[in-house]
């Protein structure tokens, strides 16, 4: 069979099992009577942000497949880790100055260097305001702040992302040329070590994450007779997505840097031959990742209320899914596939209430059907190795 | 003899414990343009991967612009002066032109001056600013070879390394692509070619090497190479 009639083979067969399951989903709503739009409103705002949360985690997983192919299965213990470090931010009272100045200096010094490493900022000028901010931040919200939940986010997302930066340089650098599946068990070894580490620092117990703002104060709004009941981080959430992406595809499309990671994903020896660091790239990566993955868990966290070492896998096991189903290594395939997953889980369990149980089943089912009928996921490139 | 841009002396390589390069003694002076031959497997690839820091070297040293190169990373040697034309082209096929020809100059800072080297580029090859906004993976053959040597021009570099420029593309284009590195090395850009296609690597270089089993057999003028008895025999199809 030549490849253009698979191609078509399974272009239609995707459209027959989308035709039935749109026609399934028509009948469902249609049945279930007593579905309002009030109902598809609040659905769609978990959906979106549930969505929203794997398609984060999920771009940590496929722009590092993109650079180094690798899959990393310490990517959710890592959204953990941002997790906890939230957690323990917003539990802080303010500190002794000294105790402070200290923290500041070990926390400051350790991420001034690495994201001056990171991104060659060679310039002293702007190494001096990068340090100047970071280190009147830290100390700022060390000493005299509470916390809220927007300052341990974003101290916890660069915390993570040093974080991340330190386990490729400790788990994967040293590989850097060994065969792909000595990484890929290293991966699923540095995922057990945080998951214990977490467990021996943090204690093995759920706890709860109580981040009170006004993002878990219950809102309302109707539409005709019916009522809408939400919290603000079902609002936040997408919104503050929305925010990185756009940061991220800025990132990844206008500067040089950005430049030299795509570049990179597509012939890292070439990047190579065009000066391009490939050590500091793979680095930046795990830097992005992490980052994201921070943020999610965060949210993620604020969104469920509790916290515990082993909170990563799930998500991450979803979010890798997505970032299969888009299309692993395509940026815009691990949005969408994060976003449909999101949208499957919600509005699966909602339309057929009976199967709640399963709630798990149909990311894995949808994985599945993927592999079949279109194994280089919804915008993935071909799978046929480059010549 | 004015200072040579590069040279190899002794240089021997390793993949593993195969031995890819042997002795391999060469040297280039600013302005030449000299040509790398050989059949498959001769080595005429590890040479260039020696030269830019890829492959390390075993024994010997790459001396360029008059330093040794031994334990200097790709891009120190980029940053040098260097610039590679790879085999099969290689640009970024889901990159534009633009950012193809703006990955050449990475290591550059000099805004003013990468536009002016971006003019030259499409001075040479028309075709590249007209396709300015199209990804380097549509293009023809031809196109992609005009845009690797574009993105190559675009570190503003002293020596061009060019692996098979003639690979897979149709003989009138070959003419025309290697009528334009004699363009580019009457600029004085040193030009340091790889090929397989001997007659008409010989027919524009200054010099030749050939390798053989990753030892150099053979080197000298250009012209001599082309009448050389053993050379014809071997590489030029005669029998």
């Amino acid at each position: 069979m030549t490849a253009s009639k698979t191609t078509s083979r399974a272009t239609l067969i995707t459209i027959i099992i989308t035709l039935l399951l749109v026609a399934l989903l028509g009948w469902r709503f249609y049945s279930l009577g007593n579905y309002t739009l009030a109902r598809a409103t609040q659905d769609f705002l978990n959906a979106l942000t549930l969505g929203s949360l794997y398609a984060l985690i999920a771009l940590g997983y496929t722009m590092v497949y993109g650079i180094i192919r690798l899959i990393n299965f310490a990517h959710g213990d890592i959204f953990m880790l941002g997790s906890y470090l939230a957690f323990y931010a917003m539990a802080l009272t303010p500190m002794h100055w000294a105790a402070a100045l200290l923290v500041t200096i070990l926390l400051g010094g350790t991420v001034l260097l690495v994201i001056r490493a990171l991104f060659n900022l060679e310039e002293p000028k702007k190494t001096i305001t990068l340090a100047l901010l970071l280190f009147a931040g830290t100390f700022f919200l060390l000493a005299f702040r509470h916390m809220g939940w927007i300052e341990a986010l974003l101290l916890s997302m660069l915390a993570t992302g040093v974080a991340g930066v330190l386990l490729e340089a400790v788990a994967y650098r040293p590989l850097r040329g060994a065969p792909r599946e000595s990484m890929l068990i290293t991966a699923i070894a540095a995922s057990f070590f945080l998951e214990n580490l977490g467990q021996l620092l943090f204690g093995p117990r759920v706890r709860g994450f109580n981040a009170e703002t006004i993002l878990n104060k219950p809102l309302s709004f109707s539409i005709g007779h019916d009522t809408v009941y939400f919290t603000g981080i079902l609002v936040m959430v997408p919104l503050i997505t929305a925010l990185l992406l756009f940061v991220l595809n800025t990132f990844v499309s206008r500067t040089k840097l950005g430049k030299a990671m795509r570049a990179t994903a597509q012939d890292a020896e070439v990047a190579q031959m065009m000066g391009v660091n490939v050590n500091q790239v793979i680095a930046l990566t795990f830097f992005i990742g992490s980052i994201l993955a921070a943020a999610a868990g965060v949210m993620y966290s604020i969104r469920f209320g509790q916290i515990h070492p082993l909170m990563g896998l799930m998500p991450g096991i979803k979010a890798f899914t997505a970032a299969v189903i888009g299309g692993i290594g395509s940026l815009p395939g691990a949005v969408l596939g994060g976003l449909l997953l999101g949208m499957i889980e919600i509005y699966a369990v909602s339309l057929f209430p009976t199967l709640s149980a399963y709630r798990d089943v149909f990311a894995f089912v949808l994985l599945i059907l993927i592999m079949l009928f279109r194994p280089s996921g919804l915008v993935g490139e071909d799978l046929t190795e480059k010549v | 003899m004015p200072e040579p841009l590069l040279e190899l002396k002794n240089v021997s390589a390793y993949y593993g414990p195969i031995r890819a390069l042997t002795d391999v003694n060469m040297v280039l002076y600013p302005g030449e343009m000299v040509c790398l031959l050989g059949g498959n497997a001769s080595g005429k690839s590890t040479t260039l991967k020696t030269i830019l820091g890829l492959v390390q070297v075993g024994e010997g040293d790459v001396f360029f612009r008059g330093e040794n190169m031994r334990n200097k990373s790709t891009s120190y040697r980029i940053e040098k002066g260097m610039a590679v034309v790879p085999e099969n082209r290689r640009i970024f096929p889901k990159m534009t032109v633009r950012e193809n020809l703006e990955m050449g100059a990475y290591l550059r800072d000099d805004k003013k001056a990468i536009k002016e080297d971006m003019e030259y580029v499409f001075s040479l090859f028309p075709r590249l600013e007209e396709r300015l906004n199209q990804m380097g993976g549509t293009m023809s053959g031809g196109e992609q070879q005009m845009l690797a040597m574009g993105r190559a021009l675009m570190s503003r570099p002293k020596l061009i390394l060019m692996d098979e420029p003639s690979m897979g593309l149709a003989p009138k284009l070959v003419e025309t692509i290697f009528k334009i590195i004699k363009t580019v090395n009457d600029r004085g850009i040193t030009v340091f070619v790889v090929e397989q296609n001997a007659n008409i690597a010989l027919s524009i270089a200054d010099r030749g090497y050939v390798l053989q089993t990753g030892e150099v057999v053979l080197s000298g003028p250009a012209q001599d190479l082309l009448h050389n008895e053993a050379m014809r025999k071997a590489y030029l199809g005669e029998v």
